[in-house]
């Protein structure tokens, strides 16, 4: 090319070589901006702890909210609080998400001439309530859960200064029975507190007291403590389930007896004759007739437990130094609540139980209490008129009220309805007026769940929006009604009322410990029976409508009343149980799927008198054939998540509201009842693929959740030598054993797979017979790694992006089943119960299997005997996962960070942990970053880094304390000491050699209790 | 290789122009003569259908690897057998043009031109699809070791590695190949052509006149070749199958598979040469040089194959069973009978049972028959790598997350634009050199002369 010369050339080079750099500059430039002033207590990179109290349900635990540079990042459960002692469920876990929630109300809202929320002023908004109450205060009510005790009082004092005409509490859940039937029997005012830490035999009666009722963390963990194979002798307390589901909280028992739902309070009257019969010394005097005409024949009949089983339970509550039994939670609570509670807590009493594991405390302060027929009554009186002004707060009574009870129709008829929801659900939806509220970690509160338990909120961020706090509006809006009223309300906001409240305490040590707490519970000591025992009607449960079938509308463990919905988390942990996500299924036999013709998936009409619900069947063993479950929670219309809005459908319900389908029923106590009606069923012929994550039950004989027989454990006690499980009886050779065997099976030291001069190999055990399945752990290892939700279609793919599972094995499994034939997807049987929850994480394999095969080194053997994982290496070949034998990594198909995760959430990401990007694999690290922020002290100081100091997210959730994390160099750590045990302990998949830091500790079959 | 006997040096050295024309360059000449509408159709079709899926991995890129079928735990899918489908494709060319050399085995030169050049071709769309699978395209440089700033090296462990030399040395390897082959017969091209088809072909026949000494270094060349290409025929589908072997996977982790995968490389590398030669054959009239006796012979070899395939097939069962272990019977069992039993059913049919009509010589020489077959096997040594890789992956250790993986919507149009890839390359190798070694078949025809006084090609006479 002659006309380009040389100095042409460069030129060209030049100015091409600028341009395509300038195009390749089109990435937003970021500045880290340091803080100008900055605060005195905050180091940037170093977190900050702060007490506070979870109200995501009634049972009040104890947080510490880590913050890092102002944002709360993740909720953990503070060890000082007597109702968690350090633990935190799953729902306390992503209850961290409401304040960043994408649904939030960011303002106050009006409802405007054209019928839709707009954005107005706090002052306008205030204004606007102000001018409806001086319009007409007696007809003003309020609704909503409980706020806590010193909200409480400031709402009764704002109720009675406006001149409102009430107050109601409302809790769907409430129970009022129990406190009913603790009246009933002895005569006091008191909600019965039970400590299972003591008990040697547990009973329940229908009480899925790991899932919902007062405290189901505490619960799990008295549990635990009482079951302790280690401190314990003869593998601890018995539980028994009696009730006609296997659910998450059956599937922990020691035996599973599927009585007949809604006669448990006849099953706990025949068991407490058995009892008597086999030498139980109890007053029957006390009874008057009540045990007449009682025996185990009659009851068999009634119940569907044969006399034998009767019998035997009777003999072993006689037998028995501490029982708990414990009455029917939400689910099962029928018309006939009160008398079913009553005749449990017989039980307790008569087996001596009263005032030792079933505690009845002393109530010194009364707050207002939920009660339904209260709600009842506001309900009648909405319909008729007189409610002109309606405040909802912490509530969405459109979701979760029975049509029966016409609320809906009521509300329409209310002329103003204001709600202070912080988040949008279909109750705010209607509201002419919302006044967002605060969410927890921006608010101060305190919270008593039981007298003695004084527990605080306060504020961990600055309000992320410009919404203020319920008590604050409520106060500014009767004060701009006049002088009279004002002078009536208490003087200051929130925060002052609340230091008011707790003058006699030192506030501040109170803030650092997060409340106060009272050594012991004050109770009622000596409780006798009152002579309205002999008059205790125990009978069967008042069904109405028609149908082959019972419904019972049970609370979800992972949703609640429907009230976490919302959080996506929740939706995305699959059900503890079936392991759903996302969406709503009806729990059948397998004999009643096969009559009806159904298989997983299609979709079934449930009709009752109520209404009829359309909704997928999940056929399975752990259920009577009488009974059909659905779960409480689902069918929202509202919320990004909560309805299908996230998919592009905004007003569709996710799922099904099960409470649809309920007649409007109350118990004798004028409580809500829930187990109230027959279901008939029928085919769509539609059909609908659930989003499972677990395929399979059966693991086939594989050892990945073991168990081995209590007796086994005595022997294995006695003579720890046999660590090494019996080769298999299977192959050619028939078992014999061979070098290959001997080989592979020779036990190894995990502490081999660190750098010799590496002073720390980390590793793990996980106790799988503590191990509950509640899914806190796998909760708390989403926040805090921050594991992006993908949604319901993607979960259908496989493509959880979860580091943490709970496979549950249902027993040993069967081989013989083909693979891939037509079967029975549940291995479950009626009455049997064996389900080895099995958390499933990344093993930090010595013989990595995934290591090698990387290309890249993007996963690597750290000195300290982690697989490490370099998210910026990788390329994506995912060879690493198909040969990691767990199944434990995941890979980023899409941008999922960047698609599923709607402004604000973004904020509440973990400044620790890498947000990964499309098309990397990524795992569980045993939480490696908080083993680096443990580092930098201890080298400050030139020590180790000592047993303790290094808690892994998922270890910091469990309320069984299930799982162990620590140093295996060191012999003195608590991890080190909980290997030491020959007999229990295995790894998973242990054939394969890849010598994993993780030790399972196999579940304790300890057998139907002996009569 | 040896110079044609029956030219003279003098008359090699006359000005190639003044040659008189031989029935075997004008026959195989023709067929890169002006194209037909058909051809231009065809050609346009297979180009924009090739820019089209390339979109659809280009989407695949911006969005994300999920619009694939990927479902947990099937981590490699589609893409992965249809790279291994492809790089077994590429075995025959080389196992033609290197080994059957190296055994004088003459038959061979009517085919090794296509065969080579469908190595090639289909070594370039193997080699597509490893970028087509991985998350990160636009960092896959990093399994390449070289110098860099970043410290990072590769694992040198990772059969992944062995992949990208494996596959990057075959390519090499065979292009050389097909590029000095080609030299003789572009110096023939050269002498009849004008314009543009011209000035390439001088340049890329390097100045070959066929001198004697050209010739000399010619075959010293080929011979060098095929001694560094004959152990690349096992070396590069072994290394291949340690992809799997190396693996824990059950039904991957095997010794069989070096072997099982050569063979089975070789088996559906002959059925894809009959599948593209028998049209190719009939469309431009070569019948009088490939032959019945050619594609008799290969038939032979796709037998020989089947039967080593097929016997992998019942070695793997039998250990299966024999090793007792749980995880590999039920990975077989699952794969004989599971969700994907249509999948394994065919890989049986189509590669260890249908083939046996190749026993008969009535079979063998029908054109029809060696199509069809051919055919079955190209789709059954599909499914088989479909079997190995998605079923073997479905079924593993951990009954938690067996899933059931099928192919989404862009993974099969990514499929069949592979196909479209590698027949648009030799839909323009047909026209642009000779598709028969011109050179090669002349040789064969003075052998079949001298010793049958006619034999193949019957009716081809020499000059």
């Amino acid at each position: 090319m002659p006309e380009l010369d040389r100095r042409e050339f460069l030129k060209l080079v030049g100015v091409g070589a600028g341009a395509a750099a300038a195009a390749g500059c089109s990435e937003r430039v970021e500045h880290l901006i340091p803080y100008v002033v900055q605060p005195e207590v905050m180091t940037p990179g170093i977190a900050i702890y702060y007490a506070s109290t979870c109200r995501e349900c009634p049972a009040a635990c104890g947080l510490h909210v880590r913050t890092r540079e102002g944002r709360p990042v993740k909720l953990e459960g503070n060890p000082e609080h007597p109702v968690s002692k350090g633990s935190l469920c799953a729902r306390g876990q992503v209850s961290i998400g409401r304040t960043y929630h994408p649904d939030r109300y960011t303002t106050p809202m009006s409802r405007g001439a054209d019928g839709k929320l707009a954005p107005v002023s706090w002052e306008e908004a205030i204004r606007t309530l102000a001018d409806k109450l001086r319009q007409g205060a007696a007809g003003a009510a309020l609704l909503g859960g409980d706020p806590g005790p010193t909200a409480s009082q400031v709402l009764d004092r704002w109720v009675a200064a406006v001149g409102a005409s009430g107050r109601v509490v409302y809790e769907p859940f409430a129970q009022e029975s129990l406190r009913e039937a603790v009246k009933t029997l002895f005569g006091v005012e008191s909600e019965p507190v039970f400590d299972l830490s003591q008990a040697d035999l547990v009973l329940s009666f229908g009480s899925d007291f790991m899932e919902t009722g007062p405290s189901p963390n505490e619960h799990m963990r008295q549990l635990a403590e009482a079951r302790d194979v280690r401190a314990k002798e003869h593998g601890g307390a018995r539980f028994v389930y009696l009730g006609p589901r296997l659910s998450m909280t059956a599937s922990n028992a020691d035996e599973w007896i599927p009585s007949k739902p809604g006669t448990e309070g006849i099953l706990a009257l025949a068991v407490l004759r058995a009892a008597m019969d086999s030498g139980l010394t109890a007053d029957r005097t006390a009874l008057g007739g009540l045990l007449d005409g009682v025996d185990a024949a009659r009851a068999a009949a009634r119940t569907g437990v044969d006399a034998k089983t009767i019998q035997r339970l009777g003999a072993a509550v006689a037998r028995a130094k501490s029982l708990v039994a414990l009455p029917p939670t939400a689910g099962l609570s029928s018309r006939r609540a009160s008398a079913t509670a009553a005749a449990v807590l017989l039980l307790d009493h008569a087996a001596g139980a009263v005032a030792r594991t079933v505690l009845l405390p002393a109530e010194t302060e009364r707050t207002k209490r939920p009660s339904y027929h209260e709600l009842l009554a506001l309900v009648d009186a909405m319909k008729s008129g007189k409610v002109s002004v309606l405040l909802v707060h912490d509530a969405n009574p459109v979701h979760s009220m029975p049509p029966g009870t016409g609320f809906r129709e009521a509300l329409a008829k209310v002329p103003f309805l204001v709600s202070f929801a912080p988040i949008k659900d279909e109750t705010s939806e209607q509201a002419h007026l919302v006044l967002p509220d605060l969410t927890p970690l921006e608010s101060w509160g305190d919270a008593s769940p039981r007298p003695g338990v004084r527990s605080l909120l306060q504020p961990t961020i600055r309000p992320l929006y410009g919404t203020r706090a319920m008590v604050d509006v409520l106060l500014e809006a009767g004060r701009s009604l006049g002088d009279e009223v004002a002078a009536k309300l208490p003087p200051g906001n929130m925060r002052s009322i609340l230091e008011t409240a707790w003058a006699g305490e030192d506030f501040r040590k109170a803030l650092a410990r997060g409340g106060s707490f009272a050594a012991s519970l004050p109770t009622h000591e000596h409780v006798a029976l009152s002579s309205a025992v002999a008059k205790l009607e125990v009978s069967e449960p008042l069904l109405e409508g028609e149908g082959d079938y019972v419904l019972l509308a049970h609370p979800s463990p992972l949703l609640g009343d429907g009230r976490s919905a919302a959080l996506p988390w929740m939706q995305e942990v699959p059900d503890p149980v079936t392991k759903v996500t996302w969406n709503s299924w009806v729990e059948l036999s397998h004999a009643t799927a096969r009559r009806l013709g159904v298989e997983i998936g299609d979709v079934l009409a449930l009709k009752t008198a109520a209404g009829t619900l359309e909704v997928q069947a999940f056929p399975r063993g752990g259920i009577r054939d009488d009974v059909v479950a659905v779960a409480v929670g689902q069918g929202h219309t509202v919320g990004w998540y909560a309805s299908h809005e996230m998919e592009g459908r905004p007003g569709e319900a996710r799922g099904v509201n099960v409470i649809a389908a309920l007649p409007a029923a109350v118990d004798e106590a004028g409580g809500r009842a829930w187990f109230t009606t027959k279901v008939q069923l029928a085919k769509t012929g539609r059909s609908e693929p659930f989003a499972v994550s677990q395929t399979q039950d059966n693991q086939r004989d594989r050892s990945i959740g073991a168990a081995l027989p209590l007796a086994a454990l005595a022997a294995g006690a006695a003579a720890p030598a046999e660590a090494v499980p019996a080769a298999p009886e299977h192959g050619a050779r028939g078992g014999e054993e061979s070098a290959y065997q001997e080989e592979i099976h020779v036990p190894f030291d995990p502490v081999l797979d660190a750098a010799q001069n590496s002073p720390y190999r980390w590793g793990m055990t996980i106790d799988v017979d503590r191990c509950t399945g509640c899914s806190a752990c796998v909760a708390a290892c989403y926040i805090e790694n921050n594991s992006p939700i993908v949604g319901e279609d993607q979960v259908r793919w496989g493509r959880l992006m979860a580091w943490l599972r709970i496979e549950r094995w249902v027993g040993d499994g069967v081989v013989e089943d083909i693979p891939g034939w037509p079967r029975e997807r549940n291995h479950e049987e009626l009455g049997k119960v064996d389900i080895r929850h099995t958390p499933m994480m990344c093993q930090q394999c010595g013989a990595a299997p995934c290591e090698p095969v990387c290309p890249v080194f993007a996963t690597y053997h750290n000195p300290e005997g982690l697989n490490g994982m370099v998210y910026n290496r990788c390329i994506g070949t995912r060879y690493c996962s198909n040969n990691c034998p767990y199944k434990v990594r995941r890979f980023n198909w899409y941008d999922f960070s960047l698609e599923n995760w709607p402004k604000p959430l973004h904020l509440m990401l973990n400044p620790d942990v890498t947000v990964r990007a499309q098309g990397v694999m990524e795992k569980c690290t045993y939480c490696t970053q908080r083993i680096e922020i443990a580092r930098q002290p201890a080298k400050d100081q030139k020590r180790l880094i000592r047993d303790g100091e290094v808690i892994t997210a998922c270890a910091q959730a469990c309320p069984t304390q299930a799982i162990t994390f620590g140093n295996l160099k060191d012999p003195e750590s608590n991890v080190s000491k909980k290997r030491q045990e020959p007999v229990r302990g295995y790894v998973a998949l242990q054939g394969l050699n890849t010598r994993p830091a993780t030790l399972y500790l196999a579940k304790v079959v300890r057998g139907p209790v002996e009569g | 290789m040896t110079p044609p006997p029956a030219m003279s040096v003098a008359a090699m050295m006359r000005p190639p122009t003044q040659a008189p024309e031989s029935p075997a360059n004008r026959d195989l000449l023709a067929v890169m003569g002006r194209p037909s509408l058909y051809y231009w159709l065809l050609l346009i079709f297979l180009v924009v259908f090739v820019h089209a899926v390339g979109a659809v991995w280009l989407f695949q890129v911006y969005k994300g690897l999920g619009i694939a079928g990927y479902k947990h735990p099937v981590f490699w899918g589609v893409y992965i057998v249809t790279f291994v489908f492809w790089v077994g494709i590429a075995h025959a060319g080389t196992l033609i043009s290197a080994i059957l050399y190296l055994f004088r085995s003459k038959w061979r030169n009517a085919i090794n031109r296509s065969a080579e050049a469908m190595t090639v071709f289909a070594v370039l769309t193997a080699a597509q699809f490893l970028g087509i699978h991985v998350g990160r395209i636009w960092k896959s440089y990093f399994i390449l070791p070289y110098p860099n700033q970043r410290g990072l090296w590769v694992n040198f462990k990772s059969p992944l590695v062995w992949d990208t030399f494996a596959i990057s040395t075959y390519a090499t390897i065979s292009i050389l190949f097909l590029f000095v082959g080609l030299i003789p017969d572009i110096a023939i091209a050269r002498d009849r052509s004008t314009g543009w088809r011209r000035l390439l072909y001088t340049a890329l026949s390097f100045g070959w006149v066929g001198t004697a000494k050209q010739w000399k270094a010619f075959n010293r060349a080929v011979l060098h070749l095929s001694g560094l290409a004959t152990p690349l025929v096992l070396s590069v589908h072994s290394v291949v199958s340690w992809d799997f072997a190396m693996s824990i996977v059950p039904t991957w982790h095997s010794t069989i598979f070096a072997p099982y995968f050569v063979a089975g490389a070789i088996f559906s590398g002959f059925a894809m040469v009959l599948t593209v030669m028998i049209p190719v054959r009939r469309i431009f009239a070569l019948e009088a040089y490939i032959t019945e006796y050619h594609l008799e012979n290969m038939a032979r070899f796709i037998l020989l194959t089947s039967l080593i395939v097929g016997y992998s097939y019942g070695m793997e069962f039998f250990m299966a069973w024999y090793s007792g272990s749980e995880f590999e019977r039920s990975a077989w069992w699952y794969r004989a009978f599971g969700d994907y039993w249509i999948s394994a059913w065919v890989m049986i049919s189509c590669n260890a049972i249908f083939p046996n009509i190749l026993w008969f010589k009535w079979a063998r020489t029908n054109v029809t028959i060696l199509f069809i077959v051919s055919v079955l096997v190209n789709i059954g040594m599909w499914f088989e790598r479909y079997v190995i890789i998605v079923i073997g992956l479905s079924h593993e250790f951990n009954p938690d997350v067996w899933n059931h993986y099928l192919p989404s919507l862009p993974e099969l149009t990514i499929l069949a634009g592979s196909f479209a890839f590698f027949a648009m390359f030799f839909v323009i190798f047909i026209k642009l050199f000779p598709v028969v070694a011109i050179a090669e078949v002349k040789e064969l025809v003075i052998h079949e002369k001298a010793h049958h006084g006619g034999g193949a090609v019957a009716h081809g006479e020499m000059h």
